[in-house]
């Protein structure tokens, strides 16, 4: 238990440092980009006097020298304070982004679970009836929706089934100008803003879940314990149920944490197709507009998650398989 | 060559080391082709190869068969300039908002989308094996150093990272910068899975037996964890290629591929055929088709690279 505890330690500290990293990095690859923040925030009017414009600049630092930006930044960011939005004056970036957050947890948490079960669903039926014409056919499909361009995808998704057919909405989380409601009328709006996001991120990702599980289920059932659960006399079904599928969840659980880097990555495309008002939407809109504030609290927030992600996987391994040592 | 000549240009161990390869490349050959959508890959790859290196070749006959004026280029302006047209005899898919013949484009846009996508994966695999490697075989603080950084990259959202990294590097848009973005936001991965390789390899016997005969480290990585790490990297790459295709695809979506005027990707094309807003003007076509070869060519090589990773990984293969 000694090392184990060791290992958590160890495990913190590098995930302490992977921050602080990507605190110090959000400084500087958007403080490099080309462009000024000021020219986003002040539309070019010549009638906005230019005191204001510098009032703007005092307002935020931005005439501070770089160093002097840097420093206060990290002070601040180390206190989980990343200022007010550019775009917004009077608003903390972090409240927005918080609030974008949970649009993207309710879209890319619907997808994974979707993605999962069904990816796993579909990898053990392809592994058991192995070599037969469903799991190559299961295999071929998925993946053919796995080569697809994520955006390319979506906007498929929105010609057929919301200017074509019109039986979903083309766009946003929830009808133009109306706020979430604890309402039945309200959950029915979100569920079928839901739906084709959901569709997309989730169709182009199974095939990895069904790969690793029919891989992972095929390694197992070659192992000398299932041949002696056989041997036994057990059906096949209780050796596939009890012996086998306990077994090939290894790989699955450090798939899912691993993967759940790869779904941020292509919620930012469903996002941005959809305008989905997610964090992805709002990230890709601020480097463009040079938020640096938003940009800084929405990377950390995206790291912070991620990290955990894997650091609950990786001891999730550790207790369900006992070859791993620790030490 | 006879066998007199051979033996006169190569030394003995390395005839030797050929025959062994060339043994296990038939073997390797053996399992593959058992494979029925590893087979359907490949073949489909080698169609869209064919097609990209005898691309005007191919526009030639379609020319002569169809009875077009001309064997378009992807350049050439014909037809109106500024909005997309309809399919008709002359033009199969119609012609798109630069007046070019979008048939010749798709043919044409096989080449740099081949090419982006291979070359950034040589980027992004060799980046991803160095690290991995000397990660592993280090160990320790260099060990720990590389890692962080590894961690970073695969914890910041790769798009964002893309999309710095192509506002950050000189120059405007250009094959060149899309490579380089495509390789270095992908590496990360490869790293941690050669670092894995590495490390449960480097104390194995055969190893220590070497080091007990007097190996030095680079003869140690050289002769023996490169050979073992290889294979693994090789499956892989293959499937990188497939990201590679798709992550062009993303930046042209973006406006950050290369320029349209000069490169015909499918990724820029389905960029034309947003500002030509091809659905609403109902020119379907224009988005179907090079959507589904990316689609195709990525399929074909991920069927290829699943395949392989069934035959270098011996627990899937059948008994």
């Amino acid at each position: 238990m000694k090392a184990m505890t060791r290992m958590i330690i160890r495990k913190a500290l590098n995930s302490v440092i992977t921050l602080l990293l990507v605190i110090i990095l959000s400084f500087l690859l958007f403080r490099l980009m080309p462009g000024n923040p000021i020219n986003v925030m002040v539309p070019p009017d010549p009638r906005i006097p230019a005191e204001y414009k510098q009032h703007l600049i005092e307002e935020y630092g931005l005439d501070n020298p770089m160093y002097v930006q840097f420093f206060t930044y990290i002070k601040d960011a180390l206190l989980l304070k990343f200022g007010d939005s550019f775009t917004d004056p009077g608003t903390s970036a972090m409240s927005i982004v918080l609030e974008n957050l949970r649009w993207t947890l309710i879209l890319a948490g619907t997808s994974s679970i979707l993605m999962i079960v069904i990816g796993m669903a579909i990898g053990m039926a392809s592994a058991w009836k192995r070599g037969s014409l469903f799991d190559s056919g299961s295999v071929a499909f998925t993946l053919f929706f796995y080569a697809m361009p994520t955006f390319w995808f979506s906007m498929m998704l929105i010609a057929i089934f919301a200017t074509g057919l019109d039986w979903f909405p083309d766009s946003g989380a929830l009808r133009f100008g109306t706020r979430p409601e604890w309402t039945w009328a309200s959950f029915v709006d979100l569920i079928r803003h839901l739906i084709l996001p959901a569709a997309s991120l989730t169709i182009g990702a199974i095939a990895e879940f069904a790969l690793i599980m029919r891989g992972s289920l095929i390694d197992v059932m070659t192992e000398d314990y299932i041949t002696t659960a056989r041997a036994k006399g057990l059906r096949e079904r209780d050796v596939m149920r009890h012996h086998a599928l306990p077994n090939a969840m290894l790989p699955m659980v450090a798939l899912i944490a691993i993967t759940l880097a790869f779904v941020v990555g292509g919620v930012f495309q469903t996002e941005i197709v959809f305008s989905y008002p997610g964090v992805g939407y709002l990230t890709i809109k601020a480097t463009y507009d040079l938020n640096y504030p938003i940009l800084q609290a929405s990377l950390f927030l995206i790291a912070v998650i991620v990290i955990i992600a894997n650091f609950v996987a990786d001891f999730l391994l550790i207790m369900m398989d006992p070859r791993i040592s620790v030490g | 060559m006879t066998s007199e000549v051979r033996r006169r240009v190569l030394s003995e161990p390395t005839i030797e080391r050929l025959r062994l390869l060339r043994k296990k490349a038939m073997a390797t050959w053996k399992v593959y082709r058992r494979n029925r959508l590893g087979m359907t890959g490949l073949v489909a790859l080698l169609a869209f190869i064919f097609i990209s290196v005898f691309a005007p070749q191919v526009m030639w006959v379609l020319a002569h068969i169809a009875g077009w004026p001309s064997a378009y280029g992807p350049f050439d302006e014909v037809a109106t300039v500024g909005s997309g047209l309809p399919p008709t005899k002359d033009h199969w898919l119609g012609t798109d908002i630069r007046g070019n013949d979008i048939l010749a484009r798709t043919i044409y846009g096989s080449r740099v989308s081949l090419l982006v996508g291979l070359v950034a994966t040589v980027v992004s695999m060799g980046l991803g094996t160095i690290v991995g490697l000397f990660s592993g075989f280090w160990g320790g603080w260099r060990d720990e150093l590389l890692m962080r950084v590894t961690d970073v990259f695969l914890v910041l959202p790769w798009l964002v990272l893309m999309i710095v990294l192509a506002a950050l590097l000189p120059g405007g848009p250009s094959v060149m910068k899309v490579v380089f973005v495509i390789g270095i936001t992908g590496w990360s991965g490869t790293a941690r899975m050669v670092r894995a390789q590495v490390m449960s390899i480097k104390n194995r016997t055969f190893v220590e037996r070497a080091r007990s005969a007097g190996a030095g480290d680079s003869y140690v990585v050289r002769k023996h964890i490169f050979p073992n790490v290889f294979p693994l990297v090789f499956a892989n790459s293959v499937l990188t290629v497939a990201l590679s295709i798709l992550s062009e695809s993303t930046l042209s979506f973006i406006r950050l591929g290369p320029d349209p005027t000069k490169v015909v990707t499918w990724g820029n094309m389905l960029e034309d055929a947003m500002t030509g807003h091809a659905f609403l003007n109902e020119l379907y076509l224009w988005i179907l088709v090079p959507g589904l070869c990316i689609v195709f060519v990525v399929l074909s090589f991920t069927l290829i690279g699943s395949a392989l990773d069934e035959i270098f990984n011996p627990k899937l293969r059948r008994r």
